[in-house]
């Protein structure tokens, strides 16, 4: 039989790939960093070790148990509001969060900046990108144990979650939408909502109950006992090794870390909820950038551009005062909120800017004695530590991570990303 | 009984005889533009438009992104004026454009909101129409995010994505669509997770797409690798100084089997491959590409064993200043490669002849910043646009948003006239295409006008397709 042209042409419009999307099954194993893994990706040798969007599957979670049991190292959390924890209010949070469709153009949901598997933080950019890839000054923080800041933001101008979550969602740089009635009539509009919030508060979509609910979500995600935790709260001799004890004590002692990541006697929230002035503000603010930017174009590739080549296609970096901002007191200038340290290994990059790559950056930014001027904190000196000092406080600082983040990271995974249909 | 349901050995026939249409098909088929899909009805005459896909700008004219289309016939009244507009609402990060195989419609993307506008170009070649939009790109997907090549395959549309909704980095995949709009199915890019049956042939399986080709007559299509919206959104001298976002560009590029839309072999390429270019002569199985960060020509071709492989055939300016190479165009001689480098606005000519060694033999700057090219079938003209990605191009006086239409006389490129984009309020010119009345079967209406005698009108012609 003679092959027609149309039996070819049939055949091209119906290979074995035709209608293909198959889902595949959920992943066992959760790996706690981007599924595009870029570590020694500064060396000739970096190889690509990625995974496959397709198995980036998970198992829900029991977040109602999560937030109201107690947790090795951690207190329970008190709630000072009206909203009390509920398991359909914790549901319609979760999937607010993950909703695209939460922004004027329905490309940014919550969870684009503070990315699951990236420590619910971004690891991917020092500062995060917004609206139309708008510029923020400011490193996307995780969200892990967020249940505990008294002040939100790291200028910790906001006093709960409820209403602190109507920031990125109205800020003009991050989900832009224009007003409030704007995401009410997105979400009222998107008919998989439908009776949801009668459910979890007996009433329609409103200002309060979106800030509920995700405010509700955020509390959830409680991740402590860890080997830090076993060790020092459980008495467990041996979760911790030899270098993490050193750590540990110079933690406490030499490096002073404890006097701002305070550890207590019942429980441990590494951090004071005040606010510092390190210098590194300062710093960015007052000092003369280099002449060349050191530029990344490859595996192991480096080059040298002139400062005017990359300003010639670049805004200027919007200057960070810290809490002045918010105070308008001199005093307060480049004053930052104390973060913690609990999940520190999954956040980088850190500080406020994402200036450090790595956790040994910050330990030695700090063994300098932060960058010195009149408004520095007396909390910040010259630590003079060793080199194996800081390897020490390093592995010490990687045994703060929660047991059950694999499992919040799985419960995020579960959910159906919002977008347009 | 299903007719398409073929055993091992009458598939392995079927796809001989699919070979040897398209081997046929290449000798008598070509497109202008160089750049252009193989399946595409062709002008190898005169064109008469560009379509030029423009970026809404802020506080500039409607501020949002349209569809602009220029007269460029200089036997037209209306030669070198803009004389339609099409605004479709909002700044979708306005990019890549392509046409139908029957270049009925063009497909044209937004990176940034993932909505797909078809314009109707056949009813009226000079007055484009939306015909329909396409927001629900990510969730018929699965994900994909960055609508960004727009490719012609028989009655199909393959259209890449650069990202997802579920990082907004470089991992992506391929989404095939019918020409009517409807979805098919999404083709994602190889990991070292899931390789898909791909040979990874060096250290790198990143996952990243940005642009495909095909050469039909081996049964093999081309991706190369940019990076996810974070980074193509977001402010360039910004995150040319953020090191975390600088390790989030691709170094790879894909051969695929064009028939079974599988990935087959993953090069090393490092430093985002960006346009790739196939040859268009019947015995030049190889294509080009460069990379953006490394500016390097790369070539990737089939060895005397019908092995591909891939390597690194020149450098393009001085690769330690980052002169940016983005655009390229072969010609369809397969002799000469135009390669536009962003960040000192210059266009460059290779000889490619030995396309192992190429050999710049030009430059000229068209301005401040330079991106697109699209040359005619003739090598005669090439028309040049200024803008790159919204938060990438130049800022203050430097940011130039211009067309310019070139002549070629084969030593120098000859200016014949150039449109404002800024002055006129309209944006940031990008992606260009062209347009024919001939393409349509009419004849201009200027040429209507005149006697019978004189209508050979229309020196555009209409190609066969493959099929």
């Amino acid at each position: 039989m003679a092959l027609s042209a149309s039996l070819i042409l049939g055949l091209e419009l119906a290979p074995t790939w035709a209608g293909e999307q198959t889902k595949k099954e959920p992943n066992t194993e959760i790996r706690l960093a981007p599924g595009d893994d870029k570590t020694s990706y500064e060396n000739t040798d970096y190889e690509t070790n990625s995974l496959s969007l397709e198995y980036r599957t998970g198992k829900a979670a029991g977040l109602y148990e999560i937030a109201t049991s107690p947790q090795l190292g951690l207190p329970l959390v008190s709630i000072s509001t009206n909203n009390r924890v509920d398991r359909a209010k914790i549901q319609l949070g979760r999937k607010l969060f993950f909703d695209r469709r939460l922004s004027r153009n329905k490309t940014m949901s919550c969870a684009m900046c503070h990315i699951p598997e990236q420590g619910f933080s971004n690891n991917e950019l020092q500062r995060a990108i917004g609206f139309e890839g708008r510029n923020l000054k400011r490193n996307a923080p995780t969200i892990l144990n967020v249940a505990y800041y008294q002040g939100l933001f790291a200028d910790a101008r906001e006093s709960n979650l409820e209403q602190q979550v109507w920031s990125p969602l109205l800020a003009p740089n991050e989900m832009n939408n224009p007003s409030i009635g704007y995401v009410i009539d997105t979400i009222v509009s998107s008919s998989d909502y439908s009776g949801l919030f009668e459910n979890a508060f007996g009433t329609p979509v409103s200002m309060q109950n979106i800030g509920d609910a995700l405010a509700q979500y955020q509390r959830s995600l409680i991740s402590g006992n860890s080997r830090f935790d076993q060790w020092f709260y459980g008495k467990e001799e041996s979760a911790l090794n030899t270098q993490e004890i050193e750590g540990f004590n110079l933690f406490v002692g030499k490096a002073k870390c404890a006097a701002c990541h305070q550890i207590g006697r019942d429980y441990a929230l590494f951090t004071d909820n005040k606010l510092h002035n390190t210098g590194i503000g300062y710093e960015n603010s007052m000092l003369k950038p280099s002449q060349y930017v050191s530029v990344q174009i490859a595996p192991g590739v480096v080059t040298q551009v002139a400062r005017s080549r990359v300003d010639s296609v670049g805004i200027p970096p919007e200057n960070d005062l810290g809490r002045y901002e918010i105070s308008l007191d001199p005093k307060d200038r480049w004053k930052f909120r104390t973060s913690s340290l609990r999940n520190i290994a999954l956040t980088a990059p850190y500080m406020h800017n994402g200036q450090f790559s790595e956790l040994e950056e910050v330990i030695e930014f700090y063994n300098r004695g932060g960058v010195a001027h009149e408004l520095l904190s007396p909390l910040i000196t010259p630590l003079i530590l060793s080199k194996d000092e800081v390897k020490a406080l390093s592995a010490f600082l990687r045994s703060l991570t929660g047991n059950n983040v694999e499992m919040l990271v799985s419960d995020a995974f579960a959910v159906t990303i919002g977008d347009s249909d | 009984m299903n007719l398409f349901k073929t055993t091992g050995v009458n598939r392995g026939l079927m796809q001989i005889a699919i070979a040897s249409l398209f081997f046929a098909a290449s000798l008598t088929s070509h497109a202008d533009e160089t750049c252009m899909s193989p399946y595409m009805a062709k002008i190898v005459g005169q064109e008469d438009f560009v379509y030029v896909w423009t970026l809404g700008q802020e506080n500039l004219g409607d501020e949002q992104d349209k569809l602009v289309t220029i007269d460029v016939n200089p036997a037209s009244p209306k030669y070198g004026k803009v004389i339609n507009s099409l605004s479709v609402g909002g700044r979708n990060e306005a990019h890549h454009s392509g046409f139908t195989d029957d270049r009925h419609y063009l497909w044209a993307g937004g990176l940034d909101s993932n909505k797909i506008f078809i314009f109707d170009v056949h009813t009226d070649p000079a007055k484009p129409t939306l015909y329909k939009t396409i927001d629900n790109f990510v969730k018929v997907s699965g994900g994909v995010v960055g609508p960004h090549t727009f490719y012609a395959l028989a009655g199909k549309i393959m259209v890449t994505g650069l990202s997802n909704n579920a990082d907004h980095g470089g991992r992506t995949a391929m989404v095939e669509y019918s020409n009517t709009g409807d979805y098919i199915a999404t083709h994602w890019h190889p990991t070292d997770q899931d390789l898909r049956g791909a040979e990874k042939s060096g250290k790198f399986a990143d996952g990243y797409g940005y642009d495909v080709r095909a050469l039909p007559r081996r049964n093999a299509m081309f991706t190369s690798s940019f990076t996810g919206w974070t980074n193509y959104m977001m402010d360039f001298g910004t995150m040319l100084q953020d090191p975390e976002a600088m390790k989030r560009f691709g170094n790879t590029a894909i051969k695929w089997n064009l028939h079974t839309r599988k990935p087959e072999k993953i090069f090393d390429m490092p430093g985002a491959p960006l346009e790739i270019r196939c040859a268009w002569q019947p015995n030049h199985n190889y294509c080009f590409t460069t990379t953006a960060l490394t500016s390097k020509i790369w070539l990737m071709y089939e060895d005397e064993q019908g092995e591909w492989q891939a390597k690194a055939v020149a450098d393009i300016g001085d690769p330690s200043k980052v002169p940016l190479p983005v655009d390229i165009s072969i010609t369809s001689d397969d002799k000469g490669l135009w390669v536009q480098t962003f960040m000192d606005g210059k266009a460059r000519y290779f000889d490619v002849s030995d396309p192992f060694n190429p050999k710049q033999t030009y430059e000229k700057e068209i301005g401040s910043q330079l991106n697109m090219i699209s040359q005619s079938w003739d090598g005669k003209r090439a028309y040049f646009t200024s803008s790159l990605l919204n938060n990438w191009d130049k800022k203050g006086d430097q940011d130039q948003q211009f067309f310019k239409s070139y002549t070629w006389d084969g030593s120098k490129l000859n200016l014949e006239f150039e449109v404002d984009f800024k002055a006129e309020k309209l944006g940031s010119a990008h992606q260009m295409r062209f347009g024919a009345y001939g393409l349509y079967g009419m004849k201009r209406p200027y040429e209507t006008k005149q006697a019978e005698v004189n209508s050979n009108a229309s020196d555009t012609l209409l190609a066969s397709k493959p099929e």
